[in-house]
C-alpha cells in the first residue's frame, strides 16, 4: 500500500510481494479446500501483522484472543476470497472488521469518539528527560480509544478518512479531528 | 501556540485543504515559527507511524487457532484432499493394476512404436482431469501424471461423483501450480516458491495415485 503525503516520504508496504502473493493465493485456494498446512503457512506469514494491528487498535490485553478470532474467521470465510486482491489485503480488512465488532465486548463504545481533551493532554505531557521518553507504540496505546483507532487506521494502516468514517460509524470530519489530536499528542513522544 | 491554522495543519499535511486554504497557509508559514515547528513534528509522527515494525505475539497462537477450527494433528499435517481410505486387499489389487497399466503401456509402445492416442484411454467423464501438457518444463512429472491419468481413465472405473471430487481437487492443485509457476517466472531464484511448486506437484501426483488406486480397487 502506498500513500503520498505532502512532505512525507512514500512508504509502506510489502514491496515486491507479487510473486509471494501468487503463492499465497494458491495457499488460500488449498486452505479453502480444507488443507490445514496451507492455512498454517498463511497464518505464519501474516500473524505478526494481524497481531500488531489488533494490539494497536485495542491494546495488549485482548490482542491474543482477537488475533485468534481473526484467523478463525478467515478460515470460515476463505471461500469468499476470490484472489481479486492480495490475500494480505483481504485478511487485513477482515481483521479490521473483527476488531471493530469486538470493540463492544471490550468496552470500547461509540461515545468514546467524543474528543477527550483531558486524556489527550495526559498523553501529550512532554517527558521531563529523554530517559523518561515513552516508547512510540506505548504512547499510541495510551491514546483514547477513538483517537487511537483513527490514528492506527489512517497513519499506520493507510485507510482514508471516508473509509474510516464508514468503518467506525462516524463522520469524516470527526475522523480528521481525532487524527489531528492524536498526532498533536504523539509529537511529544518523538525521539530526539 | 494556537493560531487559526493550528487545527488545520494535519489536513495540510495530508493534502486535504482546499486550494485557497492551502495557498493561505503556505503564505502564513514563513512568518510563523510555531506553525512550522508543529508541522515538522506532525510530519515526523506520520513518518514514525508508517515505520512501525510488526511484531508477532509472544506465544504462538497457531495451536489454539488450529484447535478452534477443528484441525486435528492429522489434518494439520496432511492435506484435506486425501479423502480416500483403502483396505489392504484394495491396495494390493491397486498395485497390481498399476503395474499392469505401466507394463501395458510399455508393451504397447514397443509393439506399435507410437504413443497411444489419449482417446484410447480417456472416458468422457474424466477428460477434464487431463492436463499433463501444462507442465512442458518437467517431462518426468508430465509423464507420471499422464500414466496415472490413463490408469484412472478407464470407463466405468470411477463413478461420476468420485470423478467430480477428484476433478475439483485437481483444479485447485493445478491453480496452485500455475500460480507458483507464474510467480517463479518473475522470480526464478525464490526458494520458497520453488519449494511450494514442488509441494504442489507432489500433491498432484499423490492425489492421482490415490485415484488410480481407487479405480483399480473398483475394477
Amino acid at each position: 500500500m502506498e500513500l503520498t503525503t505532502p512532505g512525507v516520504a512514500t512508504l509502506r508496504r510489502d514491496p515486491d510481494q507479487r510473486a509471494l502473493g501468487d503463492a499465497e493465493t494458491a495457499d488460500a485456494a488449498l486452505a479453502a479446500s480444507g488443507d490445514g498446512r496451507a492455512f498454517e503457512r498463511l497464518y505464519r506469514a501474516h500473524v505478526a501483522r494481524v497481531h500488531s494491528l489488533v494490539r494497536r487498535m485495542v491494546g495488549p490485553d485482548h490482542a491474543d484472543d482477537i488475533a485468534q478470532d481473526v484467523f478463525v474467521r478467515a478460515w470460515t470465510k476463505l471461500a469468499t476470497f476470490r484472489g481479486e486482491a492480495a490475500f494480505g489485503t483481504w485478511l487485513h480488512r477482515l481483521a479490521v472488521n473483527v476488531i471493530l465488532a469486538r470493540r463492544t465486548t471490550i468496552g470500547t463504545e461509540r461515545s468514546r469518539y467524543d474528543d477527550s481533551a483531558d486524556i489527550l493532554d495526559g498523553v501529550a505531557g512532554r517527558p521531563a528527560a529523554p530517559e523518561l521518553s515513552m516508547d512510540f507504540e506505548e504512547a499510541i496505546g495510551r491514546l483514547p480509544d477513538g483517537a487511537r483507532q483513527v490514528f492506527v487506521l489512517h497513519d499506520v494502516e493507510g485507510y482514508r478518512h471516508e473509509e474510516i468514517a464508514d468503518m467506525l460509524g462516524i463522520v469524516a470530519g470527526t475522523s480528521k479531528s481525532q487524527l489531528h489530536h492524536a498526532r498533536m499528542a504523539l509529537r511529544r513522544h518523538l525521539e530526539r | 501556540m494556537n493560531d487559526q491554522w493550528t487545527e488545520r495543519l494535519s489536513e495540510y499535511l495530508d493534502g486535504e485543504l482546499a486550494p485557497a486554504e492551502q495557498t493561505a497557509l503556505e503564505a502564513h508559514l514563513p512568518s510563523c515559527d510555531a506553525c512550522r515547528t508543529t508541522l515538522d513534528e506532525l510530519r515526523r509522527v506520520v513518518t514514525n507511524a508508517r515505520a512501525l515494525d510488526d511484531r508477532p505475539p509472544a506465544a504462538d497462537l497457531w495451536p489454539a487457532v488450529a484447535g478452534r477450527i477443528g484441525l486435528s494433528a492429522r489434518a494439520r499435517t496432511r492435506p484435506a484432499v486425501r479423502r480416500f481410505s483403502f483396505t489392504v486387499p484394495q491396495l494390493a489389487a491397486a498395485s497390481v493394476v498399476l503395474a499392469l497399466v505401466s507394463g501395458g503401456g510399455a508393451w504397447l509402445l514397443g509393439r506399435r512404436g507410437t504413443v497411444p492416442k489419449r482417446s484410447d484411454f480417456v472416458s468422457r467423464s474424466t477428460a477434464g482431469l487431463l492436463n499433463a501438457s501444462a507442465y512442458p518444463g518437467d517431462a518426468r512429472f508430465a509423464a507420471q501424471v499422464a500414466d496415472l491419468e490413463r490408469a484412472i481413465a478407464q470407463p466405468g472405473r470411477l463413478d461420476t461423483a468420485t470423478v467430480r471430487v477428484i476433478a475439483r481437487n485437481l483444479r485447485i492443485i493445478d491453480r496452485a501450480i500455475r500460480s507458483a509457476q507464474s510467480a517463479l517466472a518473475a522470480d526464478p531464484g525464490n526458494s520458497y516458491l520453488n519449494l511450494h511448486l514442488a509441494q504442489e506437484m507432489r500433491r498432484k501426483l499423490e492425489l492421482l495415485r490415490q485415484a488410480a488406486t481407487l479405480a483399480g480397487a473398483r475394477s
